[in-house]
């Protein structure tokens, strides 16, 4: 059996990333001298990590998405109600992609993890869906 | 650029329960608890997927005369609490990539950060509920306060139960009892925290936005 929940004691220097002047440099200026492919991989990866970069460029789209659903909302009266319940779906769906697929980190991980989610997350809206047209909710 | 792997440590063993490819010494490759996590995310999606779907059945259901969702949202404030929750896996992320570096002084930073972010969260459901109390919505009032405040409710609890997990992450820490080798451990501690983001995506398009 692996040990796999017991905390640590020290770090251990084999894991620590980059080099001791790296380290010092990323220490005084944020976290862009030690580049995520230098890191080690944590079980069940296949790739590295995105960069702190690219999770705040994947932030700032989020943001964008969310000011657009909050802007849809205003203009509601002046849509097809199919065309805004559509568009505002497929804006949360994107949002939720991005947001598994990066912060989650599924796109870098095993497909293990991914199936393991698809089959909860999509088989929870199959579920639902068939459950609610049953009982007529869409009429 | 060389692909990284987890490194062998100095006196050439390898890390405990992985081998040199950064897969578990389990009968999966993967490790226990990551996979644990997954499955669990799994079947919390069924989980507050029956709760949606008990709000959306129920929503337009209500007696004549009972207050309406239109009626009681409050859509700007609402989505600047959902800002904050988005905002707060960023910081989450940032945590992992800090303690991933052995950069402790910034874990301490975006953990802690990630934890006011989802207090300030709760403080706005909190500030959310009492008014639509004192509007006249309550658990028992209606069939749609009923969906409502179960459903957000459990959400909000959700985000407690990942503040004190976050808290304990920063304890830990501030002890000196977390380091880079426990990376998986904050990397667990986010994909729930992730999680309860990406339940309010849902819960803010389909119980705020679409009538």
């Amino acid at each position: 059996m692996s040990d796999e929940t017991n905390l640590a004691t020290t770090d251990d220097p084999a894991l620590l990333p980059g080099t001791p002047a790296e380290r010092a440099a990323e220490s005084a200026h944020g976290m862009s001298a030690i580049k995520s492919s230098e890191l080690p991989l944590l079980p069940g990866e296949l790739r590295p990590h995105p960069s702190p970069f690219q999770y705040v460029m994947v932030a700032v789209i989020l943001c964008v998405i969310t000011a657009l659903e909050v802007g849809m909302y205003y203009i509601e009266k002046d849509l097809p109600r199919g065309l805004y319940i559509g568009v505002l779906l497929a804006m949360a769906i994107t949002k939720f992609v991005i947001v598994v697929s990066w912060f989650m980190h599924l796109r870098v991980d095993r497909p293990v993890f991914r199936r393991l989610f698809v089959v909860g997350s999509v088989g929870a809206v199959l579920l639902y869906t068939i459950i609610l047209l049953t009982l007529h909710v869409y009429e | 650029m060389a692909q990284a792997t987890l490194p062998v440590p100095a006196d050439g063993t390898e890390a405990p329960g992985h081998d040199a490819h950064g897969h578990a010494d389990t009968n999966t490759g993967v490790t226990h608890t990551k996979l644990a996590m997954w499955v669990f995310l799994s079947s919390e999606c069924i989980f507050f997927g029956a709760f949606i779907s008990t709000y959306l059945l129920y929503r337009g259901r209500s007696a004549k005369g009972s207050l309406t969702p239109a009626e009681v949202y409050n859509i700007p404030f609402t989505s600047a609490t959902s800002f904050i929750l988005l905002m707060s896996s960023l910081t989450m992320v940032l945590a992992l990539a800090a303690i991933q570096r052995g950069d402790h002084r910034r874990f301490r930073v975006w953990i802690i950060a990630t934890a006011l972010f989802g207090v300030t969260f709760i403080g706005g459901q909190i500030y959310e509920f009492t008014e639509f109390y004192r509007e006249g919505l309550a658990l028992k009032s209606s069939v749609f306060g009923s969906s409502f405040f179960v459903l957000t409710g459990l959400h909000g609890l959700h985000v407690s139960v990942g503040i004190m997990w976050l808290l304990t992450l920063w304890g830990l820490s501030m002890q000196n009892r977390l380091h880079v080798q426990n990376a998986e451990s904050v990397e667990i501690a986010g994909l729930y925290w992730h999680f309860v983001d990406i339940v309010w995506i849902v819960i803010f398009t389909v119980i705020y936005l679409i009538p």
